[in-house]
């Protein structure tokens, strides 16, 4: 599929503020079912824009804002052609979950199945897992569990937290949006010590407004395969992939600081348009 | 009869020599019988490696000519060089803070005179093995940030490397010049009882201690100048200059043009004594994470004069809170930016960013391996034996061997264990084991070393202590090099095995000796260097600028304080009851509106008891809690003084320090009389002006002087407005005994009657105060003083709100308009005169004045953070 999107973050200050300093994860990836044609990122006022490859390998832009401003936008233009990454089939069974230990051979794997910012894999969360996945013995099967019991305990409610809440917080209360989703996911996959990440970016079958976020589990032998468990399915070519991590923390789409009050408004809005 | 001159044979110690002498007599009759008190006979060598004494109870080698001087000197004269040295440490004002200490933020540094003496073959030995290891790091380092090699080729576990806290992702893949990391390297050592050197820790994040080295050294090396002198010790300089020429090496502009700076927390930091000690002798700007930015992925210091660009920052920041972009975001000691600037290769960081990581102790158990597999050679200096429990061989063998072991965390963070100086009970041990099993990669166990032994002195001999050696290293284009000499810390208490300064250690002098005389190095230029010759400082940060300012500012609060207070003591004398009351009215109404005495006209009563008045004059003096008191003005001062304590002078702080301590002197317990306490008063402001005589006499005409006397003009400008507006207001004002007082307070008593040779009245008074351009202490010359320091300050900023110099030619041109005389024709109702309308303006325009230097000058304003998208 082809889509034409749209993203853009406003800032307005209740007096100007200068020394502003901003790291924004808006590129897509490129990769072989994920082709960027296009991408333009506009800043206003006007800044210079650098960029670099983060430890994720996400395309960060950076950019600093001296002079006083009392408003602040990020536009992100871009254009991306998407195609179905292979289908693992419902009932296939790729990978012992006994064998799980052997994904640590990748070294860089070892992050995706840590404690991180907002995701602890404590008692509870193992518990939950453990109680997910009863009589799964195959990796790619335990996901599919773990996905489909989030989906099933955690009751979707919009602006119930916020983008700083906690995986526990959420369990406690049992609710939130797509970011609480994963976070949980995460959690569970992690306690199992099946490599677990973040994913931020784009589903296009929304009438969205804004960002979405799921998660990706590594399978040995066939690599990462997303898992949206605010929709409970896998994901497909409705999905454009901006920036990867160990959780929020690691991808907000724009990040920095400033000088001056913190009185703010924030307007985000993603508009997403497909095209033949 | 005195001193040395009949005393030939002991010249060369005169200071010394006297009280030695008239000890004499006591000596001698104790003598008859046992030789003289030895300084030994206190010193009973433990089962440790003991440093001064071999087994057959005959001192070392290194030691014998050290010994052989000591015993000369007896313990009398011994005495008096520790006082010495105590005195020398006071007086340099060398400190080490004390994290949660409520006495005081800086505690007095603990030195002991007896140095730590090694032997010239030894050091060559330890040097060898220093370098060789301080190379092995940062050859982890590298790879750890770059290809990670030996994580893929399991040399070192994931867990070691992206477990740790150290280990900063956004820092990975930078490119850093001659893949340097560890510029500088400390490491603690410590002798087992069989004589051989172990590497206790590796400090390569921010090592710190080779400034208290140095201060140690030239506190010793005076009080022990003979046998420091005999000793052909090696000296310090020739390392600070080699960190010096490497340091300007790595400017990215050149070495030609470099500016480093040394980047510092702050002065609630534990070291920072040694932080400000260190700028000042390497010639570095000491500066804090506000006072850079960075612009275009440069970083650039902020001045009076505009932004300097800097090319080398020594830092003494934790490596996470350098950034508080990409690395903390609740970091306010950092510069946002800065790590893309690193990346830019626009700046050189000294230590880089990230080189924590190898500090943590599980990287000692991998050393000898690695030694192997990246220099090809084994590993010369061993660290103590230590045990990663992220591997299962290792993690076996410490579970068995708890009670054998130290168990510590091994990367930087808290965890609760069992205090190791005690033995482990049943339940303890029981919660540490499962512990290690849930969560592995977290330890590391330690084998416990006997640390050896050295002499250290106390009251009347030396006794053995145990000690630890911190040695220190820097890269150079020719390798690391080693610095002759090292900080030894010395256990609080005989036995101890835990050495920090935190907990209340001492220090020593290390003497690296050497079999030949030494070469004299100094930091100076030699003659044969071309020396680019500077007049103008134009580099002084905002924040520097801003706080000389206020402490001009609170210097002179001081003064008007002391003087207000003094008069009113003087004159409000209880024989005299009510009689004094009206006379000192305007000073006790300036005391008011200043806070020394809060709401003193809403009590009456208070006037009228004699006592009672007393008593709340003494507490505007001495009470730590009024706000406004002399006491807490002079804590204020010294708080500032420590701010700026780089740019000022030794005696200008030590006569603060001196001030606040003579105000915080009294206790409870004492009843103070008025006249002690005019004792005090007078001492402060003796004290006072020395301050203010010092910083006119030697800080040269630039920018930090023009601030802290710009801060103490308006103030006094203030003060004296106040107290002549209050003058106005005095039912008998024209009374010359209350005149007098004014003059007395504004120190003009003399002045006034040198010129007018009879009693004073209202327009003499005022004419001399308030209009004369001539008189120091006159309100117009602190005025036109502010004038001629506006036209040598750079530009004011447009956007700031009114301009500073508009509010002082309007001003001035107020003040020559009016004429004393008018008050002898206003019969009583001064207040309304032209004089009275031009103090009040005057009053009111202060304060702008001051907001507007401010705006312009000190721009300082919080970090916010960004906030996040929203997300569905």
């Amino acid at each position: 599929m082809r889509f034409e999107i749209t993203h853009r973050t406003s800032y307005t200050y209740a007096s100007p503020v200068r020394d502003s300093f901003n790291e924004v994860r808006l590129q897509p990836f490129n990769n072989h079912v994920q082709v960027v044609e296009s991408f333009l990122l506009k800043i206003l006022p006007a800044a210079r824009l650098r960029h670099r490859h983060d430890f994720y390998s996400n395309v960060v832009h950076h950019f600093e804002i001296i002079e006083p401003h009392s408003t602040l936008t990020v536009e992100s233009q871009l254009r991306v052609i998407t195609s179905n990454p292979p289908v693992i089939a419902p009932a296939a069974e790729p990978w012992p979950l006994a064998r799980i230990g052997e994904a640590l051979r990748e070294p860089r794997v070892f992050d995706f199945l840590q404690d991180s910012h907002f995701v602890e894999m404590s008692p509870e969360v193992w518990r939950f897992a453990l109680d997910a996945t009863a009589g799964q013995t195959d990796t790619w099967q335990a996901a599919l569990a773990v996905m489909r019991m989030v989906h099933a305990e955690l009751k979707y409610e919009s602006n119930s937290t916020s983008v700083h809440t906690h995986a526990r917080d959420v369990l406690r209360d049992k609710r939130g949006v797509c970011q609480d989703f994963a976070h949980v996911m995460i959690g569970m996959c992690r306690a199992l010590k099946i490599p677990a990440l973040y994913v931020s970016g784009y589903l296009a079958t929304e009438s969205a407004s804004a960002t979405h976020a799921w998660m990706e589990v590594l399978i040995p032998g066939l690599g990462w395969r997303g898992l949206d468990p605010t929709h409970n399915r896998p994901v497909d070519e409705t999905y454009i992939k901006l920036a990867v991590g160990r959780d929020y923390s690691d991808v907000a789409p724009v990040a920095g600081n400033y000088k001056g009050t913190t009185d703010r408004k924030l307007e985000v809005s993603v508009k997403i348009t497909p095209l033949s | 009869m005195s001193d040395a001159a009949d005393n030939p044979g002991r010249r060369n110690r005169p200071p010394m020599t006297q009280s030695q002498f008239q000890s004499a007599p006591e000596d001698t009759s104790f003598a008859k019988k046992a030789k003289p008190e030895s300084l030994l006979s206190g010193y009973e060598r433990g089962a440790a490696f003991d440093e001064f004494l071999a087994a057959d109870q005959q001192p070392r080698p290194q030691y014998a000519r050290l010994f052989g001087a000591l015993e000369e000197f007896g313990p009398a004269e011994m005495r008096h060089r520790r006082d010495a040295c105590e005195r020398l440490v006071n007086e340099q004002g060398i400190t080490y803070n004390v994290y949660g200490d409520a006495r005081s933020l800086e505690r007095p540094w603990q030195l002991d005179p007896v140095p730590f003496v090694i032997a010239p073959d030894e050091w060559r030995a330890l040097e060898t093995g220093l370098i060789q290891r301080a190379t092995l790091l940062n050859q982890i380092l590298a790879d750890c940030y770059g290809p990670q090699e030996l994580i893929r080729t399991h040399w070192l576990s994931p867990a070691m490397v992206f477990g740790q806290p150290d280990f900063l992702r956004p820092c990975h893949g930078i490119r850093i010049p001659g893949n340097t990391y560890l510029h500088f390297y400390a490491a603690d050592l410590a002798r087992s009882p069989d004589g051989r050197w172990w590497v206790v820790s590796d400090r390569t994040q921010i090592p710190t201690g080779a400034g208290y080295a140095l201060a140690n050294r030239l506190v010793v090396s005076r009080i022990l100048s003979e046998p420091f002198r005999d000793n052909h010790v090696h000296r310090l300089a020739g390392f600070f200059r080699d960190t010096q020429a490497a340091l300007m090496k790595l400017s990215p502009r050149g070495a030609d043009n470099a500016r480093v700076v040394m980047l510092t927390p702050g002065p609630l930091n534990e070291t920072y004594f040694e932080q400000t000690y260190l700028a000042r002798y390497l010639g570095y700007t000491l500066v804090e994470g506000q006072d850079l930015t960075v612009r275009d992925n440069c970083v650039w210091l902020k001045t009076l004069a505009g932004l300097e660009r800097v090319d080398v920052i020594l830092r003494r920041v934790d490596d996470d809170f350098c950034d508080p972009l990409e690395l903390r975001n609740d970091s306010i000691l950092g510069v946002p930016g800065l790590v893309e600037a690193v990346r830019a290769g626009n700046v050189v960081l000294a230590n880089a960013l990230g080189s924590g990581l190898v500090q943590s102790p599980a990287f000692m158990s991998f050393l000898p391996g690695l030694c192997k597999h990246l220099l090809g050679e084994a590993l010369t200096l061993p660290s103590v034996a230590t045990w990663w429990c992220g591997q299962k061989a290792a993690r076996e063998y410490v579970l068995e061997h708890l009670d054998k072991l130290v168990v510590k965390p091994a990367f930087r963070m808290r965890l609760r264990l069992p205090n190791p100086a005690k033995a482990m009970s049943d339940a303890e041990r029981v919660t540490l084991r499962r512990q290690i099993e849930f969560d592995p990669d977290l330890f590391v166990a330690q084998e416990r070393v006997k640390f050896s032994t050295a002499p250290m002195w106390e009251k009347t001999g030396l006794v053995p202590r145990t000690v630890e050696l911190r040695v220190f290293l820097v890269a150079t284009e020719n390798g690391y090099r080693v610095m002759p000499g090292g900080l030894t810390r010395v256990s609080p208490d005989a036995g101890g095995q835990l050495i920090t300064m935190q907990r209340g250690g001492s220090s020593k002098d290390t003497w690296v000796i050497s079999e030949t005389p030494v070469e004299e190095v100094t930091l100076l230029h030699t003659a044969a260097q071309k020396v680019e010759l500077r007049r103008t400082g134009n580099n002084l940060p905002s924040r520097l600028a801003d706080n000389f300012y206020w402490l001009g500012r609170y210097s002179e609060r001081a003064d008007a304080t002391a003087r207000l207070l003094r008069s009113a003591l003087l004159r409000s004398n209880p024989e005299r009851a009510g009689s004094a009351e009206s006379l000192i009215a305007p000073l006790v109404r300036t005391l008011e509106l200043q806070g020394q005495l809060p709401e003193i006209s809403q009590k009456p009563e208070l006037c009228q008891n004699a006592e009672a008045f007393e008593a709340e004059l003494l507490a505007a003096i001495f009470d730590p809690s009024r706000p406004g008191s002399l006491r807490q003005t002079a804590h204020q001062l010294q708080r500032l003084a420590t701010l700026v304590r780089d740019r000022t002078s030794n005696d200008m702080w030590r006569a603060l320090s001196r001030l606040n301590d003579r105000l915080s002197t009294p206790t409870s317990s004492i009843v103070m009389l008025s006249g002690d306490a005019t004792g005090v008063l007078n001492e402060t402001l003796l004290g006072l002006a020395a301050f203010q005589g010092l910083a006119r006499e030697n800080m040269t005409r630039a920018q930090a002087w023009r601030f802290l006397d710009m801060g103490l003009r308006i103030e006094r400008a203030v003060y004296i407005c106040t107290l002549l507006e209050a003058t106005l207001c005095a039912p008998e004002a024209e009374n010359p005994s209350l005149l007098e007082a004014v003059l007395d307070v504004v120190d003009s008593s003399i002045t006034f009657r040198s010129r007018y040779n009879l009693v004073a009245t209202l327009p003499a008074v005022f004419d001399l105060v308030l209009l004369d351009d001539k008189n120091p202490r006159s309100v117009l010359f602190q005025v036109n003083q502010l004038a001629k320091h506006f036209e040598k300050l750079p530009k004011e900023r447009e956007e700031a709100p009114g301009s500073g110099k508009n509010i002082l030619a309007k001003c001035v041109k107020r003040l020559n308009q009016v004429d004393a005389r008018e008050l002898a024709g206003t019969g009583g109702d001064w207040l309304a005169s032209d004089v009275g309308a031009v103090i009040r303006e005057t009053l009111q325009t202060l304060p702008k004045l001051s907001e507007a230097i401010a705006a312009s000058y000190f721009a300082h304003a919080e970090i916010s953070r960004t906030g996040r998208g929203s997300e569905a």
